[in-house]
């Protein structure tokens, strides 16, 4: 190949034209599928936290209709108006074993104010008479109005429901307290949704003692130093992928945020947190979520090789066009005219070039004809007998 | 005869031998050598200018050393 024709250096600014746009291709390719990743991350979050909220609203309705039920109870009301414990034992312990396999593993009755303090553990009744002073009791002590919401406290992070309980004349005789342990939503939220969950609890927030013990109370590990200013209350896969975070829970935004997307053998993920608020509104932990993103992403990669197949044979069948489209208008005529105009200074005076074209080349092919038409005048005029052939 | 009509003769023997396309071979060698070879006749006079670009012309398209 000649390099300094312009055929040649047509040739390769195309070809140039073909790698870059295939790149470019590429690169818009990667940033959607990026781009794509973060948004199902995203939706994974959103989703995630529409999924908590409304099964947190269900456990509520729930826990509110049990109640309802358990104060509809004259024997209940009265014993506790009483302030019978062992009584009050008696009626309600029957009921603790049908609660809890629904769910509702805290039952608690507390004395009225001032004093307040737990009157009867179902869950524990061996323990009473402590304090817990807790932001939701104070609530339902001020608003003697029913009080729910996500709390962390010493018997754990459970969303519970507070209200008052009333004696037959209307006054308040204390406070029943329902709660579910939030570890057991994530489940539900798998079973649900497919994703899977990771439930941690800033330190800040937990008794150390209380996680030591409560850990040996549910056989499971103490997991207290695995992790510097959070621990896994609980989590729906083994893989210790799934709680991996490097920063400050408290700075999760509100609607959550998209941390990776990674691969597990041959199959593909998207990992988000968005936080965990208690009934105060302080930021106590935070959710993960993973989603399996496989099949989208397969069919995100088929769609783009594709698209990158039909690019490059495009760019390909373009570049081949007008190489034809250049070969036909100008080069093969340019060198038309360079043999004609050879061939007449070698003596062939025939050679004629024929042109129906008025563009640029039609034009020179004119001038062409146009100079061999004079140049061969001029011949005959000053050579005469002296050409030899 | 002068050297000019000499080559000239040698470039149409070249041509005769190997079959070539004399109008093709005959106007690269004149547009290199800068000369119509259908005026160089036995008693053209020869100028070493001429002459030397004739040869060089011969080596470019014939690939000989006249």
């Amino acid at each position: 190949m000649n390099f300094k024709s312009i055929q040649a250096k047509v040739l390769i600014a195309l070809v140039v034209c073909l790698v870059l746009g295939t790149g470019c291709v590429v690169e818009l390719m990667h940033y959607f599928t990026v781009e794509n990743s973060k948004s199902m991350a995203a939706e994974a979050a959103t989703s995630s936290q529409k999924l908590f909220a409304i099964l947190e609203a269900r456990e509520v309705s729930k826990m509110t209709a049990v109640s309802d039920v358990l104060l509809a109870d004259t024997q209940v009301r009265d014993a506790f108006a009483a302030k019978d414990r062992n009584r009050l034992l008696t009626l309600t312990a029957p009921l603790y074993p049908q609660l809890k396999s629904q769910g509702i593993s805290n039952w608690m009755f507390h004395t009225s104010e001032p004093d307040t303090s737990v009157f009867l553990r179902l869950h524990n009744p061996a323990k009473f008479g402590d304090h817990l002073n807790r932001f939701m009791d104070k609530e339902v002590v001020r608003t003697h109005a029913m009080v729910s919401g996500n709390e962390l406290a010493r018997a754990g992070f459970a969303i519970r429901i507070i209200r008052p309980v009333y004696d037959s004349k209307g006054a308040i005789t204390g406070y029943i307290e329902l709660g579910e342990e939030l570890g057991q939503f994530i489940h539900a939220m798998k079973s649900q949704s497919g994703d899977d969950y990771g439930l941690l609890l800033n330190k800040k927030f937990v008794d150390r003692q209380f996680w030591t013990d409560s850990s040996a109370a549910l056989k499971r590990r103490d997991n207290w130093n695995d992790n510097a200013q959070f621990v896994v209350a609980d989590r729906t896969a083994a893989n210790d992928r799934i709680i991996r975070f490097q920063g400050d829970l408290s700075t999760v935004p509100e609607l959550g945020t998209e941390l990776e997307e990674y691969r597990d053998g041959s199959s593909v993920f998207v990992r988000a947190i968005f936080p965990i608020r208690d009934a105060a509104g302080n930021t106590v932990g935070a959710m993960f979520v993973v989603r399996d993103i496989t099949a989208v992403y397969i069919a995100m990669r088929r769609t783009q090789n594709i698209l990158l197949a039909v690019t490059v044979v495009s760019l390909s069948l373009g570049v081949f066009l007008v190489l034809m489209l250049l070969n036909r208008l100008i080069f093969a005529r340019l060198k038309r005219i360079l043999t004609a105009a050879t061939r007449l200074v070698g003596g062939d005076f025939e050679t004629k070039i024929k042109t129906d074209s008025d563009d640029e080349v039609g034009q020179l092919e004119q001038l062409f004809e146009q100079f061999r038409n004079i140049f061969l005048s001029v011949l005959a005029e000053i050579s005469g007998a002296q050409l030899t052939r | 005869m002068s050297q000019l009509y000499d080559l000239k003769v040698l470039i149409e023997a070249k041509i005769t031998a190997g079959g070539l396309d004399s109008a093709d071979v005959r106007g690269k060698i004149a547009l290199k050598a800068g000369r119509l070879l259908s005026f160089i006749t036995p008693t053209t006079p020869d100028d070493p200018v001429g002459v030397a670009k004739l040869k060089q012309a011969i080596k470019d398209v014939l690939n000989i050393n006249a």
